[in-house]
């Protein structure tokens, strides 16, 4: 999640507070302050509030919070009388483009230090890593228009931000650190999107990189914006957050024409909401007025129509606000989550047991009465663990996940056993004797289900100790079953055993063989069951069975 | 002071005597005299006796001694083999030369000048000729000036022997006389000596309650295992109902249905473990689509965008167990449904102390008519409560599926306030595709973060490699939590 840095004499100035009532109230309104520093606060905002990703946004926020200047912030913006056009052959490429043009700006290192942050916020939550949206900020005074934005050969050239010398696009691609970074957005297609001015000089190469003629420096007095991408919305949305946010400190929003539409507007959203629906989804009473006074607090423009409706303006920086219950959370907010008298609701309900649960519950009580000590090994191991080490032939019954993080964890478990010899060798260093056990998921195909393993390690552990807890575990679990000898090459020949359930083999049980115990590093004989639970009464059918 | 049969046998056994050496007493009692040697060390360590240990050496020639004995030792035959004085060369051709030359210098008899050897005339026989002039006559010394000399020397050879003398102390002659119970002792009973009566005879032996016990270890659930059915516990008393499901999910389930967009991060592969497998959508999923695409019937607008079947076909190991809840509210969307779910999540993660790529992941659902923010707060502080969490807090948060959402936190001593979990409101995105009509409360927790707390663990991976003797020694009946100095909460 974005963390945000705010300077304290910047934000004190914009808030016209002080920062110890400021950081007191923060968390209130949705955040998590992650250090303070002498000068500064490093906060995490979360991700659906792009807005709060700069000290401009959240002054403006925090001033409403604090009462200190409520109700919808209105921004009035001027034709700039430059235009943009869009290529068609971007349509399959990038084809959205948002701009503005930010007037008589005064950036100071704080006010670049704060864009850039935000630039970059932005296209971490909104522009999703510069796929879904890129933006460009530039000098609007190093070029001339009209603008053209446009699907350009793969080798055209032009001067870089960061580099003196001309390079074709191809080459940024592969010699610029950003080219490297954002190749794989872009290197797929046949053409790649560039916008040029009048005089067909380069401003950015978007989501790449910008053009060194356009670097934003603090002499810069008038900002060209262009953002682009995939998504209509999100990419008007990059351009509301970044004009309001300048405007807060002063500098005049102008619209630029796109293919003969006026854009940014920046005029706020409508959406009627129903006083009582809020009031029920909060369980407290709101008249329209009061749920109005709360709204304006979080700079929202709201007015009161009739006994149960609210006329709700939605700022355009509010990317968040979908529904109209996202609009009740604001509610919530602004009356304060402290201010909530927490209760419980007065319906009657009876509790159930999971029936899986009651199983595993039994298993776990009939063992530990046996002296087993329960284990809860991971369900993600690999193929030598569950196959090689246990000689038994490799099935493709185990999932295996496509991007494994480790060698070690590249499938789901389909038995438990391997994992429990695992857990001896890992406690080789411990008194004997150990009795281990360990009951739950397994997967096969694509199907959960359950099993329980048991494992005994001493000087005198043999068939006859595995067959009198298997015995024993099948009794206590009202399990009829018979055995019959097993061929599972994990035991000894002539000391193993399958148990059945009808002609199904449910388990095997038996003495471990001592290629085995070698494959673990276990150095005495071990005993060791496993048993599918699914055989159990009580285990609820598979849904779609009768 | 209760006396075993042995120190009672030692005490009648001295009685007579008032004072014995254990091998005397040995012959006396019928034993060894190593075990009088035992029952003295424990009467003495109640002061009934005191035992006197006596150390006596014994000395005798080894057979390089005898060889000498009678002629004395090999530099004395040396040096009276010449007059005054003698070349080297020729004192070398003596047969003792080797031994005795050395030992001339060592004790200045002689000098050795140019070649020649002079007598210094300082030659008076030493304490080790006159002990071993003894031993060659009487065969045996006790102890004595020189005679170590010889051991040193391989000339002479020593043997110990231990003697304890034992006496009765005016303590041991009292009790003595008030009479001492001398019956057989028995360990163990037998069932011929329980069933014939015959125990109503016996002299029990006593054991001591002083000597630390052997140590056993009990089979147990495993402590987190004990966590988890605390929690369900906790649920369970509040009436709600268990839930189990697959783990492997489609993305439907696991990211869909929750209203999550499909570019969401989450849904990425660096964080997600995504399976080859396909997974057919269920009846009715249009509206989910509907739901993503333009917010269907609701005030929504929708993530906008078109909606893939196939990226909600892939498969993937649950990243959380909510797509168990909407599972469960998809089939039963009719209210009150009151349920949790404990179950094992998967994020891909690499393992180290405090990231695992799987751990439990609990979760409730509240589902009725009427019920809102403040009973969510309500459930809340009731399990965090349950959990021995008094001092709950509550702060906006942010999750992709509930609206309003809710971060608390509890308050752990030595920690202070610790961020334990998420809640909400499910939005009416997730709902309404799914015919569910009133407020769905939610909320969960990774359990992990919990068992930390309360097992005070650094390192989660204790939880699932576990070291036996870790389980073996943690207490089945939890202490209370702990914050990270250690200090009990009041």
């Amino acid at each position: 999640m974005p963390i945000i840095t705010l300077p304290f004499a910047y934000l004190e100035r914009l808030v016209g507070a002080e920062r110890s009532v400021i950081l007191d109230r923060v968390p209130m309104i949705g955040a998590d302050i992650e250090r303070v520093e002498e000068d500064h606060a490093d906060i995490e905002f979360f991700p659906d509030r792009p807005d709060l990703f700069s000290a401009e946004g959240v002054a403006r926020a925090m001033r409403g919070f604090l009462g200190i200047e409520t109700g919808l912030r209105a921004y009035s913006v001027r034709p700039s009388g430059i235009a943009f056009t869009v290529d068609p052959a971007l349509a399959g490429i990038r084809p959205f483009l948002g701009s503005a043009v930010i007037r008589d700006v005064s950036l100071g290192e704080e006010a670049i230090e704060s864009l850039m942050g935000l630039q970059e916020a932005l296209h971490w939550a909104v522009g999703r890593g510069r796929a879904k949206v890129a933006i460009g900020v530039h000098d609007l005074d190093t070029v001339e228009p009209p603008f053209r934005y446009f699907a350009a050969p793969r080798d055209r050239s032009f001067v870089p931000l960061d580099f003196d010398r001309e390079m074709t696009m191809e080459e940024i691609l592969v010699e610029h650190p950003k080219g490297r970074d954002y190749a794989h957005l872009v290197e797929r297609f046949a053409r790649f999107p560039l916008i040029v001015d009048a005089r067909d000089r380069v401003l950015s190469f978007p989501p790449v990189i910008n053009g060194e003629l356009t670097r934003v420096t603090t002499e810069t007095q008038n900002i060209l914006l262009d953002t682009t991408g995939t998504d209509a919305k999100a990419v008007m949305t990059a351009v509301n957050i970044i004009c309001t946010a300048l405007a807060e400190t002063g500098a005049a929003i102008e619209s630029v024409t796109i293919d003969g539409r006026e854009v940014p507007t920046l005029a706020p959203a409508e959406r009627i909401v129903s006083v009582a629906e809020c009031s029920d989804l909060l369980g407290i009473r709101l008249s329209p007025g009061e749920m109005s006074e709360l709204l304006w607090r979080m700079r929202f423009g709201a007015e009161p129509m009739g006994d149960d409706r609210v006329r709700v303006q939605v700022p355009c920086y509010r990317a968040d606000i979908l529904h109209d219950w996202d609009v009740f959370e604001d509610v919530a907010i602004a009356y304060g989550y402290e201010n909530f008298e927490a209760c419980l609701p007065s319906t009657f309900t009876i509790a159930r047991e999971h029936p899986i649960a009651v199983i595993e519950g039994a298993v776990r009580s009939i063992l530990v009465g046996l002296g087993y000590l329960e284990m809860m090994p991971f369900t993600l191991t690999s193929e030598p663990v569950l196959f090689d080490k246990m000689q038994r032939p490799r099935s493709s019954a185990a999932l295996r996940v496509l991007h494994p993080i480790s060698e070690e964890q590249t499938v789901v478990r389909t038995d438990i056993l391997p994992l429990l010899l695992e857990m001896l060798q890992l406690n080789r260093h411990r008194e004997l004797p150990q009795r281990l056990f360990a009951v739950g998921d397994v997967v096969a195909g694509t199907a959960t289900y359950q099993k329980v393993a048991a494992t005994s390690i001493h000087p005198g552990a043999d068939f006859s100790e595995a067959y009198a807890t298997t015995d024993a575990l099948c009794r206590e679990l009202s399990l009829p079953y018979t055995v019959a000898e097993s061929e599972d090459p994990a035991f000894i020949d002539g000391r193993r055993g399958n148990i059945l359930v009808g002609c199904r083999i449910v388990g095997v049980f038996g003495e471990i063989h001592p290629a085995v115990l070698n494959a673990f590093e276990l150095e005495h004989p071990v005993a060791a069951l496993e048993l599918d639970l699914t055989v159990v009464p009580g285990y609820p059918a598979p849904p779609g069975t009768p | 002071m209760e006396l075993t049969l042995n120190e009672k046998r030692l005490l009648v056994a001295l009685g007579s005597m008032g004072s014995a050496d254990a091998t005397a007493l040995a012959e006396a009692m019928g034993t060894r005299p190593e075990a009088v040697v035992q029952y003295a060390h424990l009467a003495s360590g109640r002061g009934l006796v005191e035992v006197h240990r006596d150390v006596r050496r014994r000395y005798t020639l080894t057979d390089e001694g005898k060889a000498y004995a009678g002629k004395g030792l090999p530099e004395r035959q040396l040096l009276e083999s010449f007059e005054e004085r003698i070349p080297m060369k020729d004192l070398q051709r003596h047969p003792l030369a080797r031994i005795g030359i050395g030992w001339m210098r060592k004790k200045d008899w002689i000098a050795i000048r140019d070649g020649v050897v002079h007598k210094t005339g300082g030659d008076l026989p030493g304490a080790d000729e006159r002990a071993f002039a003894v031993l060659g006559e009487t065969g045996v010394v006790q102890d004595g000036e020189g005679v170590q000399d010889l051991v040193r020397r391989g000339l002479a050879e020593v043997e110990e022997t231990v003697t304890y003398e034992i006496s009765l102390t005016a303590a041991g002659r009292h009790l003595l006389a008030e009479g001492l119970d001398l019956r057989q002792e028995t360990g163990t009973l037998t069932r011929e000596q329980i069933i014939s009566g015959e125990w109503k005879t016996l002299n029990l032996r006593r054991y001591s309650v002083e000597k630390v016990p052997r140590r056993i270890y009990a089979g147990k659930v495993h402590p987190y295992q004990r966590l988890l059915d605390e929690m369900r516990r906790v649920l369970l008393d509040m009436g709600f109902t268990e839930i189990h499901g697959g783990i492997v999910q489609s993305s439907f389930w696991n990211f869909d249905a929750l209203f999550q967009p499909q570019d969401h991060p989450a849904r990425e592969m660096q964080d997600t473990f995504f399976l080859a497998e396909r997974w057919p959508l269920p009846e009715g999923y249009e509206r989910v689509r509907d739901m993503h695409e333009r917010g269907g019937e609701t005030s929504s607008t929708g993530w906008g965008g078109t909606w893939s079947v196939e990226r909600a076909e892939q498969s993937v190991l649950r990243t959380h167990t909510t797509c168990l809840s909407i599972r469960h509210l998809a089939e039963h969307p009719r209210p009150p449904v009151k349920a949790f779910c404990i179950g094992r999540v998967y994020r891909r993660e690499a393992v180290d102390p405090t990231h695992l790529p799987e751990f439990e992941q609990l979760e409730g659902i509240v589902m009725d008519e009427g019920v809102n923010f403040r009973h969510l707060l309500g459930f809340l502080k009731e399990f965090y409560a349950s959990m021995g969490f008094e001092k709950v807090r509550f702060r906006p948060g942010y999750f992709p599926y509930t609206e309003p959402s809710v971060e608390p936190e509890v308050w752990v001593d030595g920690l202070g306030w610790v961020e334990l979990g998420g809640a909400g409101i499910f939005r009416q995105e997730v709902t309404a595709p799914f015919g569910i009509e009133y407020p769905v409360l939610a909320w969960g927790l990774g359990i992990s973060r919990v068992a930390m707390l309360k097992l005070g663990l650094r390192d989660l991976r204790q939880l699932y490699r576990s070291d036996v003797g870790w389980v073996r020694e943690t207490p089945v009946l939890a202490e209370p939590i702990r914050g990270e100095e250690g200090q009990c909460r009041s």
